[in-house]
């Protein structure tokens, strides 16, 4: 076929082009000024390597990137094991007119997290009030993330199972294998694309929230976003444009990461006829 | 009924077929007594209104080629499933080499399924799909490895096993799904329509090979399918079902040339089936051709004429059963020509083995000759 | 009449059965109940509940807050709130507008892009969604900060007053919610265009449709499941932003979330923000409603999950 280069072609590409200017040069100019030696957005006299040395010198800001990674993997464990095996009713009992354990699902995910966070504080504060437990720090952070979490996870692994073959189940009935020996031998082996899947996500939507983490956090168990926002709000930028900078590179390793597993290995989907 | 054949397993197969090329290697296999299955009474129904299956009584003989044959939704697959434990019958008995299985669960039950999409894990090799059930079972390596291979070459994939499953072709994917059922040693192999999703060449081929591997087998199949013609190649004996019921149980003979009842005919393909009635006493009946004179044990309210067993004469000859009728329609298939008549009112399809014989043409008249032997009277 | 006898098993597969069945599914529902239901309704009750002096509420029950929430306050009526709401509504709408302007041809452009491409493209607009969304606010407020580059050029071309930024303003927000939400609305798109039935057009062509007409009859009707979904997606998180309206507003340009926020800390007036709360639950319901409309619509009357 021809290709026919038009003004409406080039007129889209331009428009790709500008759109992908306006997703990426404000992380750019993050990253940019990071480098910047002088304190300022205005002036850029040298490169320098300062604000990156303050960063790590920085106790708060070193304990706050600890929480952040306890906490995301904890939550992370936590979800996995709960939202899989969730997923996994889902999708047995499916024909039990469940229906509206999907719109149950979907709350969490589609709620806005200022409602989330406010609600979860005001249920900690009350659970603590009453009984002394659940003092607002890592823990009720965990359960917070945990419970954004499992949705997604649950409707990972539901989507996986439901698009298999559901002849394999009874497959594995036919040759003798005990309902024990189904779940180790082949239900665990088909769900382990979204396990792993829904496990990196987990961890990613706890890295990257703020509002229900703030709401949900106590004295000493501050995170990187909440690091950053205090840092924004009492005007002291420097070292968050290097925390910024590195958090950003650590995205998009993540997503090149992510590229390069898919092109080098064709995606080993065991539900695929 | 309790004949229980002696049978071969695989390996035992395998060797016969070496010592046929002469090789004196001692026979290895152990030999399996093929099983019966018997069901009585077998009653299943979904939620409240669906009757999938209604009091069926059914003798499957040891070592035979089973059909169970008829349209969708006739229960047929519901029965299959029945027998493999992945449904539950409501009430009734199954026995299987005279043991009742019914209470046993699906994998404690020692029969294997052959399933229409042949559902192959795909997350597992080849080898490591065949050997499933053995190592469900706790086989140990060695004897797995070795059963594995003794399977592999006598279905004929020993190459294809340490391939991916989703390189299979249609074909491969089958005789594997085939080989992962065998190599069990069950007491029956079920097989759920395995060949309706392959093309029609490989279709024809595969089923000589399922033939051929049952009967060196000596193992009870039953088999599932939609098609006629499939079913009378295959089967030693067909059981025809239509809305959870048999309809008919017999050699593909019987079913083809002398069907029951109506439905049985349509089902297997066949078109001349006209009303009749008795006309007067004893051996007359009145059709849409004219009188009939037929010395019949039974009667029915249809007859049925085989297109095969219908004679043409020359315009003028009279007989019994013969009729004037005109060829309206003519097909040359090469090695039989098929006429449309019309006769009285009614339209008769009659087929001629091309024996090189002057053939009519469009608009001849001819005498129909109806063979008394072959006529059928049909229920409704 | 008898559970048993109506789904064909016996009462003690039956008992089995649902022990399974809570066994997979109790966990996870249990945990969302106590964790997420129980807080929500807590937050509905306070809602209901009188502002103590300390800002945490008391009995006894009342309407209170949703008059103060319409502008009902001590002292006569103020219209402050119902502006905060209204200006969550109509920012929303024009992010959501923006947004749909611009991920409808971004969309289109990676589907018709080579097939081994456009998952790449897609990552390549959707990974910077994955950056922390304090840090994407924090990047739009150096770029639109008093001296930066682009604030200069919109001075110089009029658009400002000397010694002022592009933020704090409504026009930052909106930005603001832009960026934040185009990837949400450029997937659905995307997968609408994938899924689009080319035949359809060719069929719209063959019978002398222009390209805008056989857009318009053929391909715009296909995309709307897509359209809806993108929309929901966005505009009800957009609706209920905190950071944004925070960061880039500045006091001024602050949405519903801000209004609730600042009623459990320096306002001190729980019901007031509890009252708040349930219109952003009600309109999240509302959104999910919408949803799930739309999934089985396009799912052709099943449920569609994801």
């Amino acid at each position: 076929m021809k290709r026919r280069i038009n003004g409406f072609q080039l007129g889209l590409r331009a428009f790709w082009y500008l759109t992908l200017a306006f997703l990426y040069i404000p992380l750019a100019y993050v990253v940019a000024f990071s480098f910047n030696s002088a304190n300022s957005y205005v002036r850029f006299p040298e490169l320098s390597l300062r604000w990156y040395e303050r960063m790590f010198g920085n106790t708060a800001l070193m304990n706050a990137f600890y929480n952040s990674v306890t906490l995301a993997l904890t939550s992370a464990v936590i979800a996995t094991l709960i939202g899989a095996i969730l997923g996994y009713g889902m999708y047995k009992y499916r024909h039990l007119k469940l229906g509206w354990l999907i719109w149950f699902i979907y709350l969490p995910i589609v709620m806005p997290d200022i409602v989330y966070g406010i609600s979860q504080m005001t249920f900690f504060v009350t659970v603590h009030d009453l009984t002394g437990m659940l003092k607002p720090g890592l823990t009720t952070m965990i359960i917070a993330h945990v419970s954004f979490q499992v949705p997604f996870v649950a409707l990972l692994v539901y989507s996986q199972l439901v698009r298999m073959d559901p002849l394999l189940f009874e497959a594995t009935q036919d040759l003798y294998a005990s309902p024990l020996q189904r779940a180790w031998f082949f239900i665990l082996p088909a769900i382990s694309a979204s396990l792993i899947s829904s496990f990196f996500l987990s961890i990613t939507l706890s890295i990257d929230d703020f509002v229900i983490s703030f709401f949900t956090s106590g004295p000493d168990s501050t995170t990187l976003p909440i690091f950053i926002w205090s840092a924004i709000k009492r005007g002291v930028t420097p070292e968050v444009n290097a925390i910024s900078a590195l958090m950003i590179f650590a995205v998009f390793s993540a997503g090149l990461i992510i590229y390069i597993f898919q092109r080098v290995r064709p995606p080993k989907d065991p539900t695929n006829q | 009924m309790n004949a229980e054949a002696a049978r071969r397993s695989p390996a035992a197969a395998e060797d016969d077929g070496r010592k046929a090329q002469g090789d004196t290697q001692a026979d290895t296999g152990s030999a399996r007594e093929a099983s019966s299955i018997s069901l009585r009474a077998l009653r299943k129904t979904f939620g409240r209104d669906v009757v999938a299956l209604e009091q069926v009584d059914l003798d499957i003989r040891a070592g035979e080629f089973f059909t169970l044959l008829g349209p969708s939704g006739c229960g047929k697959t519901t029965l299959l499933r029945i027998i493999a434990g992945l449904e539950q019958a409501d009430s009734g008995v199954l026995e299987v080499g005279g043991r009742d299985i019914l209470s046993t669960p699906a994998h404690r039950r020692s029969v294997n399924t052959v399933f229409q999409s042949y559902a192959l894990f795909p997350h597992l090799t080849v080898r490591e799909n065949i050997s499933f059930g053995l190592r469900m079972r706790r086989t140990p390596p060695e004897e797995c490895h070795r059963r594995v291979e003794e399977t592999a070459s006598f279905i004929k994939i020993a190459e294809l096993l340490d391939r991916g499953v989703e390189q299979l072709s249609g074909g491969q994917a089958q005789r594997v799904a085939l080989a992962r059922a065998l190599i069990n040693e069950p007491d029956v192999l079920l097989l759920d329509e395995p060949l309706s999703a392959l093309d029609a060449g490989l279709r024809t081929e595969l089923q000589l090979e399922l033939l051929r591997t049952q009967k060196r087998l000596g193992m009870t199949f039953v088999f599932v399918t939609h098609d006629q013609e499939e079913a009378m190649v295959m089967s030693d004996r067909i059981a025809v079902l239509n809305d959870g019921r048999i309809q008919q149980l017999g050699s593909p003979e019987e079913i083809y040339e002398r069907p029951e009842n109506l439905f049985v005919a349509r089902f297997m393909g066949h078109t001349n089936i006209y009303p009749v009635e008795p006309e007067g006493g004893g051996d007359r009946y009145a059709s849409p051709f004219g009188t009939v004179e037929i010395s019949a044990e039974r009667t029915g309210s249809h007859m049925l004429l085989r297109p095969e067993s219908l004679e043409l004469l020359p315009a003028g000859e009279t007989g019994t059963n013969c009729f004037p009728a005109r060829v309206s329609e003519r097909f040359y298939r090469g090695a039989a020509v098929e006429y449309r008549l019309e006769c009285g009112r009614e339209s008769v399809t009659a087929t001629l083995t091309n024996r090189g014989q002057t053939h009519f043409r469009v608009g001849d008249e001819v005498t129909l000759a109806l063979d008394t032997q072959s006529l059928v009277f049909l229920d409704p | 009449m008898n559970p048993a006898t109506a789904t064909g098993m016996s009462f003690l597969a039956l008992v089995r059965q649902s022990w399974h069945v809570l066994a997979t599914i109790g966990p996870g529902v249990v945990f969302i109940v106590i964790f997420l239901v129980l807080p929500s309704i807590m937050l509905m009750t306070v809602a209901f509940m009188t502002n103590g002096p300390y800002g945490l509420p008391e009995m006894p029950f009342t309407l209170q807050a949703f008059r103060e929430l319409a502008g009902f306050g001590f002292l006569g009526w103020s219209p402050g709130n119902l502006y905060t709401l209204w200006r969550s509504i109509w920012q929303t709408a024009i992010a959501t507008s923006l947004v749909i302007l611009i991920a409808y041809p971004i969309a289109y452009y990676i589907s018709t892009r080579p097939a081994h491409m456009q998952p790449l493209l897609l990552l390549i607009v959707i990974v910077p969604s994955w950056t922390n969304q304090v840090i994407r606010a924090f990047a739009w407020m150096n770029i639109l900060a008093p001296g930066s580059a682009v604030t200069n050029a919109a001075y110089n071309l009029g658009f400002l007053s000397e010694y002022m930024g592009l933020f704090p303003s409504t026009f930052a927000v909106v930005l603001g919610l832009v960026y934040n939400f185009l990837p949400f609305m450029v997937l659905p798109l995307y997968a609408s265009f994938q899924n689009l039935d080319h035949r359809l057009i060719q069929a719209a062509r063959d019978l002398y449709a222009t390209p805008v007409k056989a857009f318009f009859q053929a391909v715009f009707p296909q995309t709307l499941p897509g359209l809806m979904a993108g929309t929901v997606l966005v505009s009800i998180p957009a609706f209920g932003m905190y950071v944004i309206p925070d960061l880039l507003g500045g006091g001024k340009s602050s949405m519903i979330g801000n209004l609730v926020a600042r009623q459990f800390s320096d306002a001190s007036n729980w019901p007031l923000g509890g009252a708040a709360a349930m219109i952003m639950i009600l309109a999240t319901l509302l959104g999910l409603l919408v949803l799930r409309r739309v999934g089985r619509r396009a799912g052709g009357g099943r449920e569609v999950v994801l």
